[in-house]
């Protein structure tokens, strides 16, 4: 009997102690330490490998994450609500700030907040520094500079949207000659690069009617400039390397394998992409020129902005707080840091101590606006909601293939905005 | 002689079927072996040629980024501990639902089967938090939780084969001395070891393949497991690394196969098994 | 006397599990429904709404859309699973040769997870429409759920095969063969004798395949996401969506909400499948 009951009690111990680590262990937090949730997935080796640094000089545990593309928000949303919730994460703009700005630490009077060159690159809920841009990128047109001297022109030959289109055409016209498959890179209409078109070339329309208006964001957009925006998107999809109709048959990463391979010469994306194309061209083959849009041509830089906000989480204990600021004013003011930020992610960071860029399109934009272009701004941070630029990418998508009218697309833009502005207040 | 013509042209279209089916697969390795840019979306059709091929490099590159072998070892030790779990507990406790009978047994039973209808996203949420709170959330813990879900299909299995299980041998066993846990280990255990395999091998699958609960309850920062890391060959501005996100595929199928051409048999009858009494 | 004696060892047979089952499952269940009546953001600032909740839940029209579109979703794949499961294992039951391989074969997929297998689909889908110049899976709502059919066809055939074929092989040859001496067709045999015959197999698998096609939530993420424009997002991924996808505090609730209409549903089908698998099975 004694036995048999020994051997219960055994069991139902060996049983306990697979429950034992449910218990909560309690860590020693005292230092303070860094949960940082990244939103680019193609940083997250540089970012890893600067965490460690800084842990190797300071102590200071730094967890990065990143989330898998597409996913940020769901992360974001999952992890806050854990007991160890991420100390320092990002917003794309004032629209996500809404949805975060309860959370957010306010960083007016910080080191970091100190170090930026100007105020613009902020979001602000009243005079709470709620999120500080880390990182300043461009996108324009990307031309294979090879493949334009081969057709007759240089990039200076470009300075307007007239010009654009007639080189356009030109090449296009030849595309059999000249060895391409046409003169733009195909569309990819699929959410991997939609935002090329409903999101970055639907900023420039915005941007010359808050610009003619004098304004900075409105509850009914009239689509003054929607004429210009067809006219480029009719050069993208006549001058391309496909078909209209076989252009929601293609993803982004064919649309830039088809730029790699040397098959279209104008590509329109950012900054961002110098690390891929970089793979295959050298600085002397790549330039970014403005998207030109027929409106303000002399004065048209490249659209220049941001959509990436870092942010503190309020809830966070003092000594995470204290921890999370010193780690992201280390990394914009050390050596390290600033290097690591500049050269190993390629970005443009809006701190004084910035290293010169080695990215061939960032140092193009600072030429550009030396020479007394004006940057286009992201307004594409006040677009009313994903949905509506859903509904102009349908719109787009549709027009593109021949299936609908462009009507639908200016009924997407302006009366889509009203209804969507109207249902997020 | 019109036996044998027959025979022959359902095999033959059967086998035309097959090829079909293991078609994708297919398609996966040899893409998995091109260079990036060749991976195009109609060119996904193009064996590799020598201009395309890529080698090993996409394996190498999905395993060294990755982690992706540490992936597959959490993938691997949440999987075992789990079904190895969920077997021990779940056959004792529907033995003693089955033998037992009392209030306490009718309520489990009955809330095991009302579990087994419940969407996960009916409890997402509150198990994620559950776990957080309860530190279930490294692959050593997690499971709890896989038994604390998983429970409802296990137990239900289980009690289905121990009823049909005589109680004479055990009865017999109770006499000449033996403990409950004797008669369970030493009695029970090897007539149910046919179910136990189905079980385990129903249950590894769910657990070897599941994305949502681990994703939402696992600590990422430290751990993921494969269908999580395979997530992250897509970048933020829309590229996704094809050759390697094709390679790490390719790491997910093989094991399954392999594990799937070795214990064919067994697999086969638990989804027979799993059948008749599911 | 087996009951006797083991009844006070509950805490080794049933603790554990038990344990578990109210971590894993009891408690959260009950802590979701009393969320559903809250709004809140994360665990702490958790507050009492009522049903204002339910009354949202069809706010912009998703959710009735994710419905409808689950409940066609389930039956199409499921009847062409079954369908097409049943006459497989039909021919795979006539003793041809390599019959094993191709069951191998067959069933196969099922053991691949869902999101693997999305993004095997996406691939090869996208292929095939890029090279027809048709819309992709994600920019066309008909090609979206025709992509999902086709995963799902694939993923289940051979798994409900399988169920057939058992059932099939169960079916005594001699009724068969007397049946061919009363001189029966071929399709005779096959309406009259085998069908009926492998009935319960056929309410399982109707059972497993409605379930799964509801329930299906990898494969939707990895395969369109949901795209375009959620047209092809079906019931559990709007909910997650809902859940995580919208920031703001007032979806959580709404998201959570929608988890107990769903999970309403899903338990009434269940009692009705299992009321006809009940009155079936007592002919049988």
């Amino acid at each position: 009997m004694k036995m048999r009951k020994i051997a219960a009690m055994g069991l139902s111990a060996v049983m306990a102690a697979s429950m034992v680590p449910a218990l909560p262990v309690m860590a020693d937090d005292a230092a303070g330490k860094v949960y940082y949730l990244n939103f680019k997935p193609e940083q997250d080796e540089a970012w890893q490998n600067l965490a460690a640094k800084y842990t190797e000089e300071t102590g200071v545990p730094v967890t990065v994450v990143t989330a898998a593309s597409g996913q940020y928000e769901t992360t974001l949303q999952s992890e806050m609500a854990k007991s160890d919730a991420p100390t320092l994460f990002q917003v794309n703009g004032p629209v996500g700030l809404k949805n975060w700005k309860d959370y957010c630490y306010d960083l007016s009077g910080t080191d970091i907040y100190s170090q930026l060159t100007s105020d613009s690159y902020t979001v602000k809920d009243g005079d709470a520094v709620d999120g500080i841009a880390y990182v300043i990128e461009s996108y324009g047109l990307i031309v294979n500079k090879t493949l334009l001297e081969k057709a007759g022109y240089t990039v200076d030959d470009i300075k307007s949207f007239e010009d654009l289109k007639k080189v356009a055409d030109d090449i296009q016209a030849r595309k059999d000659e000249l060895g391409v498959k046409g003169a733009f890179t195909s569309a990819g209409m699929d959410g991997s690069s939609d935002w090329r078109f409903k999101t970055h070339l639907a900023n420039l329309p915005i941007y010359y009617e808050y610009k003619a208006d004098g304004i900075d964001d409105t509850d009914a957009i009239k689509g003054t400039y929607l004429d210009n925006y067809k006219a480029v998107f009719d050069l993208y999809i006549t001058d391309s390397t496909c078909d209209g109709a076989d252009l929601s048959a293609k993803t982004a990463d064919d649309s830039r394998n088809e730029f790699i391979n040397g098959d279209a010469v104008f590509y329109q994306n950012g900054s961002w992409e110098y690390g891929e194309l970089s793979k295959t061209y050298s600085d002397d083959e790549l330039a970014m020129i403005p998207i030109y849009f027929g409106v303000d041509d002399e004065n048209e830089g490249l659209a220049t902005g941001t959509e990436n906000y870092w942010c503190v989480n309020k809830e966070a204990s003092e000594d995470d707080i204290q921890a999370t600021l010193d780690f992201m004013n280390w990394c914009v003011t050390s050596d390290e840091g600033t290097k690591a930020m500049g050269e190993d992610m390629g970005f443009t960071i809006p701190f004084k101590t910035a290293e010169e860029p080695t990215n061939v399109f960032v140092k193009q934009d600072q030429a550009y606006t030396e020479s007394g272009l004006t940057p286009v701004s992201w307004n594409f941070t006040t677009m009313p909601s994903e949905e509506w630029k859903n509904g102009l990418g349908t719109a787009l998508t549709s027009y593109a293939a021949g299936a609908g009218e462009w009507d639908d697309v200016v009924s997407a833009f302006v009366d889509g905005w009203a209804t969507e502005k109207a249902l997020s207040e | 002689m019109a036996d044998k013509k027959k025979s022959i042209i359902p095999t033959i279209i059967l086998t035309i079927i097959s090829i079909i089916w293991i078609y994708p697969i297919v398609m996966i390795l040899f893409n998995s072996l091109k260079i990036e840019s060749a991976i195009t979306t109609s060119g996904v059709f193009q064996l590799p040629t020598s201009e395309t091929w890529n080698g090993i490099r996409n394996f190498v590159a999905s395993v060294t980024q990755m982690d992706f072998l540490k992936s597959f070892w959490y993938s691997l030790v949440i999987s075992v501990m789990s079904v190895v779990l969920i077997l021990l507990c779940c056959s004792m406790c529907a033995w003693y639902i089955v033998r037992v009978n009392g209030t306490l047994s009718k309520v489990l039973y009955y809330l095991c089967v009302f579990s087994m209808v419940v969407p996960f996203q009916m409890v997402m949420f509150t198990l994620a938090k559950t776990a957080d709170t309860l530190r279930l959330n490294s692959p050593y813990t997690i499971c709890i939780v896989y038994l604390g879900f998983g429970a409802g299909l296990a137990v239900f299995m289980f009690t289905g084969f121990v009823k049909g299980s005589p109680l004479e041998i055990e009865e017999a066993a109770m006499i000449d001395g033996c403990s409950p846990l004797q008669v369970f280990f030493k009695i029970l255990i090897p007539i149910l070891k046919p179910t136990i395999i189905s079980t385990a091998i129903l249950e590894l699958m769910w657990v070897w393949n599941d994305y949502l609960l681990p994703t939402l309850v696992l600590d990422i920062k430290k751990y993921k497991t494969i269908p999580m890391a395979i997530q992250y060959f897509r970048g933020s501005y829309g590229h996704v690394q094809m050759g390697p996100m094709m390679a790490s595929i390719m790491i997910d199928i093989i094991p399954i196969v392999i594990v799937y051409l070795v214990c064919q048999k067994y697999i086969i009858e638990g989804v027979v098994a799993g059948a008749v009494k599911g | 006397m087996v009951g006797k004696s083991l009844k006070k060892w509950w805490p080794v047979f049933v603790l554990p599990t038990f344990a578990a089952f109210i971590i894993g499952f009891l408690w959260p269940f009950i802590w979701g429904i009393y969320l559903s009546f809250c709004k809140f953001t994360t665990v702490k600032d958790v507050v009492w709404v009522g049903l204002a909740n339910y009354k949202k839940i069809m706010i912009g029209g998703d959710f009735s859309h994710a419905f409808w579109l689950t409940v066609v979703f389930a039956f199409v794949s499921s009847i062409l699973i079954n369908v097409l499961a049943f006459s497989i294992a039909l021919a795979l039951t006539k003793g041809f040769k390599g019959t094993n391989a191709f069951r191998t074969v067959f069933f196969m997929p099922n053991l691949i997870g869902g999101i693997v297998l999305g993004y095997i689909w996406q691939t090869l889908l996208n292929g095939l429409l890029s090279m027809w110049g048709q819309p992709l899976l994600k920019l066309s709502a008909t090609n979206g759920f025709i992509g999902m059919v086709v995963l799902l066809l694939w993923q289940q055939i051979g798994y409900m095969m399988i169920i057939y074929v058992a059932g099939l092989n169960n079916v005594s040859p001699d009724l068969i063969e007397a049946a061919q001496i009363d001189g029966a067709t071929a399709s005779q045999i096959l309406f009259k004798i085998k069908i009926p015959m492998i009935m319960p197999s056929v309410t399982i698998c109707t059972f497993l395949t409605l379930t799964n096609g509801f329930k299906m939530f990898d494969q939707n993420l990895s395969l369109t996401g949901g795209d375009p424009g959620k047209k092809s997002q079906l019931l559990a991924l709007n909910i997650y969506d809902t859940f995580y996808g919208r920031s703001g505090p007032q979806w959580k609730g709404i998201g959570q909400a929608k988890a107990v209409v769903f999970f309403v549903l899903v338990v009434v089908i269940a009692l009705i499948q299992l009321r006809s698998t009940s009155s079936k099975e007592v002919q049988a």
